[in-house]
C-alpha cells in the first residue's frame, strides 16, 4: 500500500447541497463544486485509503476499468493537492 | 417570559429599533461616516444619508437619530425600517436579506435581486392572487432553531411605483417620501405577523426568456454572497470570517429550495411570471 491520501481540514469548509458537495477554500473564498465521480472520490478520501483503495471502491460503483478510474483518481487528487486541499504525498 | 426563541428575537428587534432624537456621533472608531455612507463595528452602526440624516445604533442601547428640519417623519421611518433595521438584526446575530416575501402553506417564499429588480411588485401581484405579504425589502432570518430557518416578521409596508400599482392593482396609500416616486400600498391578501420557516429563495433576473430554474450546490452559496447592503452588513458583523459566513450560508442553502426567476422586462409578460411563481406554491398546499 502506498501512503494514504489526506485532506487538510483546516484549509477548507464543505457542505452538501442537493447532489453536489460544495467546498470553499478558506484562504481565498474560492468554491469547488464536486459532483458525480469527483464527489465520490472526495468522499472516499478519508485519510486511510490510498489511490489504489479508492480506485477499487470506485470499481464497485462505476462500470469503468481500473486503468481509466486510476487515471481519473490520480488527475483529480493532483488537482486537489494543487488547490491546497490535500496534504502533499 | 417569552418561551419561543423567535418571538424573543422579534421583541428584541422591536425594542432595539426604537428611535430617540439626539446627537449621534459623527465618527466610529475614528472614521467619519460621510453623506451616503455607513460604518459598522462589533457593537455599533453609524449611518449618514445623502440628505444629512444621521443614525447611530449601539447594541443594547437602541437607535439615536439626528433629525434635520427638512426631514419628514416618513423619511425617518423609511431609513429606520430599512438599512437601520437590517443593521440591528445583523448586530444581534440574525441574517438580514435584501428581499421581499410572501407567506403560503405555513412557510415563506422570498424574492431577492438588485434594487429595481421587481421584488415588491412581484409580492404585490402575488398578494392579488391570495398570498399574504410577509415583508417588503428587508427579510430577517433567525438561524438559532436547528430544525428550520425562521423568518421574523416586522418590516411590513409595501412600497410601489405608479407603474407597479397599476400592474398589480394594490391599493395606493400615502407617498413614501416627497422626493421618491413611490407610494405605500396595502397588499390585497393582508400581511402575516408570526414567525414562519423559510421554504424558498428566488433570485429575480432579467433575461430574454421567461423561466423558473432550480439552483444547486455551490451556485446557491455563491448567490447568497451577492452584493447587497445586507450582505455587507452580515459579512462586516462576522468580521469577514469566511468560516462563520460559510457556515451560515451552508445552513440556509441546505434547508431551503432556491430558484432563478428569469424574465424579460416586458409588462405584457409580468402576469405570466407571477403565475409561474404561484404554481410553485401549489405543492405546499
Amino acid at each position: 500500500m502506498t501512503r494514504p491520501i489526506v485532506k487538510l481540514p483546516e484549509a477548507f469548509r464543505e457542505t452538501t447541497v442537493g447532489e453536489e458537495v460544495a467546498v470553499m477554500r478558506l484562504s481565498d473564498g474560492d468554491f469547488f463544486s464536486l459532483t458525480g465521480t469527483a464527489r465520490a472520490i472526495w468522499e472516499l478520501i478519508d485519510g486511510q485509503r490510498d489511490s489504489a483503495a479508492i480506485v477499487a471502491e470506485l470499481g464497485h460503483r462505476y462500470a469503468a476499468d481500473a486503468t481509466t478510474l486510476g487515471t481519473e483518481v490520480d488527475r483529480f487528487v493532483a488537482e486537489l493537492r494543487q488547490a491546497g486541499l490535500l496534504a502533499n504525498a | 417570559m417569552i418561551a419561543d426563541p423567535a418571538l424573543a428575537k422579534i421583541a428584541l428587534l422591536r425594542r432595539e429599533s426604537e428611535l430617540r432624537p439626539g446627537d449621534p456621533p459623527r465618527t466610529l472608531d475614528g472614521v467619519e461616516a460621510g453623506p451616503g455612507r455607513w460604518l459598522l463595528s462589533y457593537e455599533e452602526y453609524l449611518l449618514q444619508t445623502e440628505r444629512g440624516l444621521r443614525f447611530h445604533y449601539r447594541r443594547g442601547a437602541g437607535v439615536t437619530a439626528a433629525i434635520t428640519p427638512e426631514c419628514t417623519p416618513a423619511e425617518l421611518e423609511l431609513w429606520r425600517n430599512g438599512s437601520v433595521y437590517a443593521a440591528i438584526a445583523a448586530l444581534n446575530g440574525m441574517v438580514p436579506l435584501h428581499a421581499s416575501a410572501v407567506a403560503h402553506g405555513d412557510g415563506v417564499t422570498a424574492f431577492t435581486g438588485p434594487t429595481g429588480a421587481g421584488k415588491s411588485t412581484l409580492v404585490a401581484a402575488l398578494a392579488g392572487q391570495g398570498f399574504a405579504m410577509f415583508c417588503d425589502d428587508t427579510l430577517v432570518l433567525d438561524l438559532d432553531n436547528p430544525a428550520q430557518i425562521t423568518c421574523l416578521p416586522g418590516h411590513k409596508r409595501l412600497k410601489l411605483t405608479e407603474q407597479a400599482l397599476a400592474m398589480t392593482g394594490a391599493r395606493r396609500e400615502e407617498p413614501v417620501t416627497p422626493d421618491l416616486e413611490k407610494y405605500y400600498a396595502a397588499p390585497y391578501a393582508g400581511t402575516v405577523d408570526r414567525p414562519l420557516p423559510l421554504r424558498r429563495l428566488v433570485f429575480i433576473e432579467e433575461g430574454p426568456e421567461l423561466g423558473l430554474h432550480p439552483m444547486e450546490g455551490a451556485q446557491c452559496l455563491l448567490r447568497l454572497g451577492e452584493e447587497h447592503y445586507t450582505t455587507a452588513l452580515f459579512e462586516g458583523v462576522n468580521g469577514h470570517d469566511r468560516d462563520r459566513i460559510f457556515a451560515a450560508r451552508a445552513r440556509i442553502a441546505g434547508a431551503i429550495e432556491m430558484f432563478r426567476l428569469v424574465r424579460p422586462r416586458d409588462p405584457a409578460q409580468f402576469m405570466a411570471s407571477v403565475r409561474l411563481v404561484a404554481a410553485l406554491f401549489e405543492q405546499d398546499e
